[in-house]
């Protein structure tokens, strides 16, 4: 077996070949980055919504609420299937990234959401008071009260959570976007043995997650310095992980 | 846009996905049992271990965290054959993930043998008890009431993380609904469906796994 790999690897690492993966990569990437974007912005607005300082309107909460119970309970092949067959029939000539990327961004909106509560509830209510007795509104007191305190306990889970989508993305392989894992299956239908094709994109995924990781841990170690009062309730848990 | 839906048209099948749901619960439990004493024994060695055990077990943490589940569960299905080793979808499946949440589950008890107290510890080498005994009667009791709350969720993690099976053919809930769609191409209702399925299947897991904790362990911890 060993003899086949040594034997195949000039090939398999030929110029079209690292091209292809090349790009494979930058597309995970992409839709990494553009899905978690999307999502942490739509998840910040969701916690926004649910926070009663900052929604009053109490069905707006609950409809918030239903939104991330639901979508958290969702794996997320099913997920991509039913925005899959949703927006095909919706739009019919969209692209299958642009379909990866919603299924992405729908399922890291609501994992967001919950990183970002758990932030704005680490913040103690007197600071809400404070900011009101300032005669600061809801918003305002958001933005510049409790939001600069509230990011070094936000920040850290929402990276280590991007690293899960990251790894998430090697499902939108199953509708054809072209990113890592589909390459992989590529370039073993093509006649590259399962060992190189699949060997060749775990090291891929490994340089970018754990990259992305230690970068995380480094933003955590940097914002460490944590608040006295409510210690971080999911201390032992360990960063939210991603189906 | 003129889509009528026709969930008429799948509700014979309702039955079925039950059973691939019973069956998605299965290979999670096989996985989490499987997973958990994995993630026990490479958490000891993380413990106890010499340099070398350390590193190697470190290496195996690692290397799970950070590369997806699919494509581990595609190399042990498609790569291993090449090696000698052929395996059916299902125990490809099932051991990939396994090996998967046991990279979790030593994280998690890493952290559940560093919660431990010193003193416990040396209670029970001054008692005589060996390594051994003393993970089993002293760690093991401590990880499994301090962990519950995290070790529920994992389980939980991993009911939907089953779904990736369908991706080699396994029949359990999101390998049927393949079939179902092949059967009478109503997508959408289908997999509506099944993520309906989902959202019981993990809420009455939640559930149940949270009256255990209260009535076994006196626990109130939250369980998502």
């Amino acid at each position: 077996m060993l003899q086949t790999l040594t034997d195949e690897a000039p090939r398999f690492f030929g110029y079209y070949n690292l091209l292809f993966l090349g790009r494979a990569f930058l597309y995970t990437a992409a839709l990494s980055l553009v899905g978690c974007g999307i999502g942490f912005l739509a998840g910040f607005g969701l916690a926004v919504l649910r926070h009663p300082r900052l929604t009053p309107f109490a069905p707006a909460r609950w409809l918030a609420t239903l939104y991330v119970e639901i979508f958290r309970r969702i794996p997320f092949l099913v997920l991509l299937m039913c925005v899959f067959f949703a927006l095909q029939l919706l739009v019919p000539d969209i692209s299958m990234f642009t379909i990866a990327a919603m299924t992405v961004a729908l399922s890291a909106a609501a994992y967001s959401a919950e990183n970002v509560r758990a932030g704005l509830e680490g913040i103690h209510r007197n600071q809400w008071d404070a900011a009101e007795t300032m005669n600061m509104g809801g918003l305002k007191a958001l933005r510049l009260v409790v939001l600069p305190q509230a990011w070094s306990i936000i920040i850290p889970p929402s990276m280590t959570y991007s690293v899960g989508l990251v790894k998430s993305t090697s499902i939108a392989s199953q509708i054809g976007v072209v990113e890592l894992t589909y390459a992989a299956k590529v370039l073993n239908t093509k006649g590259f043995s399962a060992a190189i094709s699949f060997g060749t994109i775990l090291v891929l995924y490994f340089v970018l997650c754990y990259g992305l990781n230690t970068f995380a841990s480094y933003l955590e170690r940097r914002l460490g310095r944590r608040r006295p009062g409510k210690p971080i309730r999911s201390a032992l848990v360990p960063a939210s992980q991603t189906v | 846009m003129s889509y009528t839906f026709q969930f008429g048209q799948v509700t014979p099948y309702l039955g079925t996905l039950a059973a691939g749901a019973w069956l998605s619960l299965q290979i999670a439990a096989i996985a989490f049992v499987a997973g958990f004493v994995i993630g026990l024994v490479c958490a000891s060695l993380l413990q106890y271990g010499g340099p070398i055990v350390r590193r190697v077990v470190r290496a195996y943490v690692v290397f799970f965290l950070n590369t997806p589940l699919l494509v581990q569960v595609f190399f042990i299905y498609f790569a291993m054959p090449d090696f000698g080793i052929v395996l059916d979808s299902f125990t490809a499946v099932t051991i990939g993930m396994a090996l998967n949440a046991g990279a979790y589950l030593t994280e998690i008890q890493r952290a559940g043998f560093a919660s431990i107290r010193r003193a416990e510890v040396d209670a029970a080498e001054a008692m005589g008890f060996s390594r051994i005994q003393i993970i089993r009667y002293v760690v093991l009791p401590h990880i499994v009431r301090v962990l519950y709350p995290a070790l529920s969720n994992q389980y939980i993690i991993l009911t939907m993380t089953t779904s990736i099976a369908a991706i080699f053919g396994v029949e359990e809930l999101t390998g049927r609904a393949y079939n179902i769609n092949a059967q009478t191409f109503r997508s959408l209702e289908i997999f509506s469906i099944v993520a309906v399925y989902y959202i019981v299947l993990t809420i009455v897991a939640s559930a149940a796994l949270y009256a255990l904790g209260r009535y076994a362990f006196r626990i109130k911890g939250r369980i998502a």
